[in-house]
């Protein structure tokens, strides 16, 4: 029982100090650059591209879609620099050196970024409803928090292995980025799947996102949460799947390192 | 080590971006591809400014060359000028990237309408640029609190600069802000003379405005370096964070 108990105590607290010292340099005006002003930009950026395209989407699907998208910011770069910062700060064998449970300090690390990443895509949602008319008057706002709450597991999922390859690449920076924006182009966010190459379309329905943003796209067009269930089923396992590849990703990294003497596993 | 976030910034976002935008804009025609072509290019020139030319400083003090710098007897803003225009030049390749990509992968007919306004119109706008980056150099060493909204500049720039739509689709208060802006005018002068063929009374006025932005982007700089370094003098910061 107090094992049970030390596990608890060590997930919250793992899941809090990460987030901490993640933004422990942080001022509100770099939040708020980042989480406030920055999704803006981007919803802006392409629902304007769009409404100037003619590819037929309305601006709703810009809205929605990249709304959802920036959960990523919180699921990819939150998790995964809570993750690396171990390695930046000198602290990974302090962290491989103790006893503790290795899969509840995994999974603390994402905790906190889920809760912030749901904040994020609100916010997106309220740029969406202030600035550019997105209607939400045939929305169920509980199913849409739930597909937030679900996507923004399974997208932290992903970070998650992200971050156990950030301890053995110095381009972390490189490989979010590039996820971040491949997310972009492939989870439906901007471009309607169907509209992507067949081995595109592949590659979207194994990532996380491209549930989460139809689902959403289709709670606001009037759906009920029981008409998207299976998707969110189907988001929930993506999620998982991702959790589990990091775990062994990350304990393959500490069983090497501690082989290799490196713990840093270069 | 190669940089891979400078590769990220100049290759793969704007290659992304295009992608993106092969599929918002592209139902336009072949006409939009070369639109395209500059307006994805044109991210990455500006990432390039925004994050590898306003780092240009910070980087030398973080790797504490800063001092040895200062203490040549070249002007140290000349030093920046130099790396900027290395940074900005380099960042060109985005461009080629973007036509290659678009042209063998998508198969699009691409030429540019009028390849000599178009090469005028990439030098001016490589100085221009280099300009702005001057002064976002020095804006962020003097004032962290300006460099922690680096990150959000990036997309307010692609939005205001019209690298991918007109600026007329926004609203009409936002004008005079992309018209301070030399990427706007590099965005007017690259699509007008790879997209068209601009009598060159037309694409005079975008040259010339760059030229007057970066001259007064110039004259802003070299006051904001003397400030710059007579402040980290008296606070002896020249080497700290």
């Amino acid at each position: 029982m107090s094992k049970v108990i030390a596990n608890i105590r060590l997930f919250f607290q793992g899941a809090v100090l990460s987030y901490i010292a993640l933004f422990a340099w942080l001022r509100p005006s770099t939040y708020i650059a980042t989480k406030v002003v920055g999704p803006l930009a981007q919803i802006l950026f392409f629902t304007l591209m769009g409404k100037f395209g003619t590819s037929g989407e309305s601006a709703d699907f810009y809205i929605i879609g990249n709304a959802i998208q920036i959960t990523a910011l919180s699921g990819i770069y939150g998790v995964t620099f809570s993750l690396a910062g171990d390695r930046w700060n000198g602290t990974l064998p302090y962290l491989f050196g103790t006893p503790a449970n290795r899969m509840t300090m995994f999974l603390g690390r994402a905790v906190i970024h889920i809760i912030d990443g749901m904040f994020g895509v609100l916010i997106g949602f309220a740029w969406g409803v202030t600035l550019l008319g997105l209607d939400l008057s045939n929305t169920d706002p509980w199913a849409l928090l739930l597909v937030i709450a679900v996507t923004t597991f399974s997208t932290s999922g992903l970070g998650l292995l992200l971050g156990s390859l950030s301890l053995i690449t110095r381009n972390v920076m490189f490989i979010n980025n590039t996820a971040y924006f491949l997310l972009l182009v492939l989870s439906g966010s901007n471009i309607a799947i169907d509209r992507l190459p067949p081995a595109l379309q592949a590659v979207s329905n194994v990532l996380p996102l491209t549930r989460g943003i139809a689902s959403a796209r289709a709670i606001i067009d009037g759906a009920t949460f029981r008409e998207v269930r299976p998707a969110m089923l189907e988001e929930i396992g993506i999620g998982i799947i991702y959790i589990v590849c990091g775990y062994v990703l990350f304990r393959w990294i500490e069983v090497l390192a501690r082989r290799r003497g490196t713990l840093e596993a270069m | 080590m190669t940089d891979a976030f400078i590769l990220f910034g100049i290759f793969v976002q704007p290659l992304l971006i295009a992608i993106m935008a092969l599929f918002i804009l592209g139902e336009q025609g072949d006409g939009a591809v070369i639109f395209i072509v500059v307006g994805s290019g044109l991210t990455g020139l500006w990432d390039s400014v925004l994050f590898q030319s306003g780092n240009s400083i910070t980087r030398e003090r973080w790797t504490g060359t800063l001092e040895a710098l200062v203490g040549m007897p070249t002007p140290l803003a000349v030093i920046v000028f130099g790396k900027n225009l290395a940074f900005v030049t380099q960042a060109l390749s985005s461009m080629i990237v973007a036509y290659s990509f678009a042209s063998i992968i998508f198969g699009y007919p691409l030429s540019i309408e009028s390849p000599t306004l178009f090469v005028i119109s990439v030098v001016v706008t490589v100085l221009s640029l280099v300009c702005l980056g001057l002064v976002l150099a020095t804006l962020f060493v003097l004032n962290p609190d300006v460099q922690r909204w680096q990150n959000g500049l990036e997309f307010p720039v692609f939005i205001l600069a019209g690298f991918l739509f007109p600026i007329a689709i926004l609203p009409q208060w936002t004008t005079p802000l992309s018209y301070v802006l030399a990427p706007y005018w590099a965005a007017v002068a690259l699509h007008m003379s790879s997209s068209g063929k601009p009598d060159i009374l037309e694409i005079i006025l975008p040259w010339a405005m760059m030229a007057l932005l970066g001259v007064l982007y110039l004259f802003l700089a070299f006051w904001l370096f003397r400030k710059m370094l007579f402040k980290a003098r008296v606070d002896a910061t020249l080497s700290g964070q």
